[in-house]
């Protein structure tokens, strides 16, 4: 059941992009649009995109990447372990979902190194991945989404990704103990 | 809150680091100064054209472990044998230079980067009996490893920040002249109109024949099926196209808010990158945490959607919205 679902996932995920060029531009060619000039107006905002999340961006990784070398996420699970013992969470991976939403790169290593010396099949190793694949960037996200608009004032987005954030680490936590617990 | 957030990123970030400084200097945890004694074995004598003699200094690990005062082991071996150089310079003194490799403990290594970013660590002899190959040394001096890290992250992410955005450039490109095209041949409207049932309820506020909800639909199936590099161009499209009806340029709108939030709870189908690394480090089911992994993601996102259609009804942010109100704004990001 699991095989067939992710047969088909990965068949939809190969074949997605060309379906989705030969879709958009063959309709274009049916709808009598000039493709070639109307692609390269639309690419256009390419470049002055990728230009405006600059200082959004510059701001966020600097501010995690001083929190991250600082050795201050030792002193905040030294805090917070207290209380995630009482949710059942391994203290081991308390790290991982304080460094998911702040870092890709950075909790993906610390996944990595979780699996290595826990083993990638033990109770810590599924959860590590599950917690890793059950969220995303949440920092990165939010500064390179409302920085190609030009967004300064976030609103309350960040609150409510974190608290989904914390979800789903919950819900990580849940599942892999039932499915896989001690 | 982000303002609040960020300067304690910072803040914490800086003070923690000056903290462990001074703690490190106080107990003196790179021993500066402490002479260390260990076995030098020669592999290469010295010669009259190069005055140095290659070897190995070897020390039992848990020697090395009592002078370091560190707790754990941190190598397998009993022993550690770490190449080195000694050099007579010119003034007498005699000199040990010992280039960092895949071998060397981790706490040197550690230590090299402290002192400088260089590729090797330098010790001043303070005798060698050659007969009894014993070796007496000090380490180089080594002082604000963190504070000296946390300037050299501050610049290296700043850099790493740029080249993440301009490396965007080639698949905005790639994606905006498509979804254009999409654009004028109509095929968004179509694509809107089918998805309107569900995207009146999530984005009521964005009318619902509107450009932007074909391309967040595009951003949610591209990041369904792991589609990253799609999914990101269709994403600022979106974005773009919520904000040509944001009442208020720099505030964020509750569409921007919710879709925002359906991005960061991340809901992936197949979370390919995790797969691909259990399997490098031979898992034998590295596809196990696929379930685990789409009931953690539905949390996040229904906890997510929840609280972002309850907090955009606090005054607090319903009051950032007003468009007359621009100075108190400011104040509250």
């Amino acid at each position: 059941m699991v095989e067939i679902f992710r047969s088909a996932i990965n068949i939809i995920s190969a074949l997605a992009i060309p379906i989705f060029i030969v879709v958009f531009l063959g309709w274009g060619v049916i709808k009598k649009v000039k493709v070639y000039e109307v692609f390269v107006e639309g690419a256009k905002d390419g470049f002055n995109t990728a230009v405006r999340i600059i200082p959004f961006l510059v701001a966020m990784l600097f501010a995690i990447g001083i929190f991250r070398v600082s050795g201050a996420m030792d002193v905040v699970v030294l805090i917070l372990s207290p209380i995630t013992n009482l949710i059942g969470m391994p203290a081991e991976v308390l790290p991982l979902g304080l460094l998911r939403p702040l870092s890709g790169s950075g909790s993906m290593g610390l996944m990595t190194e979780l699996m290595k010396t826990n083993g990638v099949d033990s109770f810590i190793g599924v959860l590590a991945s599950t917690m890793y694949g059950s969220s995303e960037t949440t920092f990165y996200i939010l500064a390179v989404y409302f920085g190609s608009v030009g967004i300064k004032n976030t609103r309350h987005a960040l609150p409510a990704g974190l608290i989904a954030d914390f979800f789903g680490m919950l819900g990580a936590v849940f599942i892999t103990r039932i499915l896989f617990g001690i | 809150m982000l303002n609040y957030v960020w300067i304690s990123l910072l803040m914490i970030g800086i003070f923690t680091a000056v903290g462990r400084d001074i703690n490190d200097e106080v107990t003196n945890t790179y021993r500066n100064g402490v002479p260390v004694t260990a076995q030098f074995e020669t592999t290469k004598q010295r010669t009259s054209v190069r005055p140095a003699y290659d070897g190995e200094i070897i020390f039992p690990s848990a020697a090395f472990d009592q002078f370091y005062n560190i707790s754990s082991t941190q190598s397998q071996q009993t022993e550690i044998r770490q190449t080195a150089i000694l050099t007579t310079l010119s003034s007498g003194k005699q000199k040990l230079e010992i280039p960092i490799t895949d071998a060397t403990p981790s706490f040197w290594k550690e230590m090299a980067k402290a002192a400088g970013g260089k590729d090797k660590l330098e010790a001043e002899i303070i005798s060698f009996d050659q007969g009894k190959k014993e070796i007496i040394f000090t380490m180089e001096r080594v002082s604000f490893v963190k504070i000296k890290a946390v300037t050299k992250a501050a610049i290296e992410f700043s850099d790493t920040a740029v080249t993440i955005s301009l490396s965007l450039i080639g698949v905005m490109a790639l994606w905006l002249g498509i979804m254009k095209v999409g654009e004028a041949a109509g095929l968004l409207e179509i694509l809107t109109k089918l998805m309107t049932p569900i995207t009146r309820r999530l984005f009521p506020d964005v009318p619902s024949n509107h450009p932007a909800v074909a391309a967040m639909i595009m951003n949610i199936a591209a990041n369904m099926f792991g589609l990253n590099n799609a999914a990101t161009p269709m994403g600022l499209k979106a974005m773009e196209e919520l904000n040509k009806i944001n009442p208020k340029a720099g505030t964020a709108t509750n569409a921007m808010c919710t879709f925002l939030v359906i991005n960061t709870s991340g809901l992936t189908l197949i979370p390919a990158t995790v797969i691909a690394i259990r399997a490098g480090l031979g898992s034998a089911d590295p596809g196990i945490i696929i379930g685990t992994s789409i009931f953690g993601a539905a949390c996040a996102t229904t906890a997510g959607l929840i609280s972002v259609k309850i907090l955009q009804r606090l005054p607090r942010y319903k009051k950032e919205l007003l468009v007359e109100d621009k100075d108190a704004e400011v104040k509250n990001g």
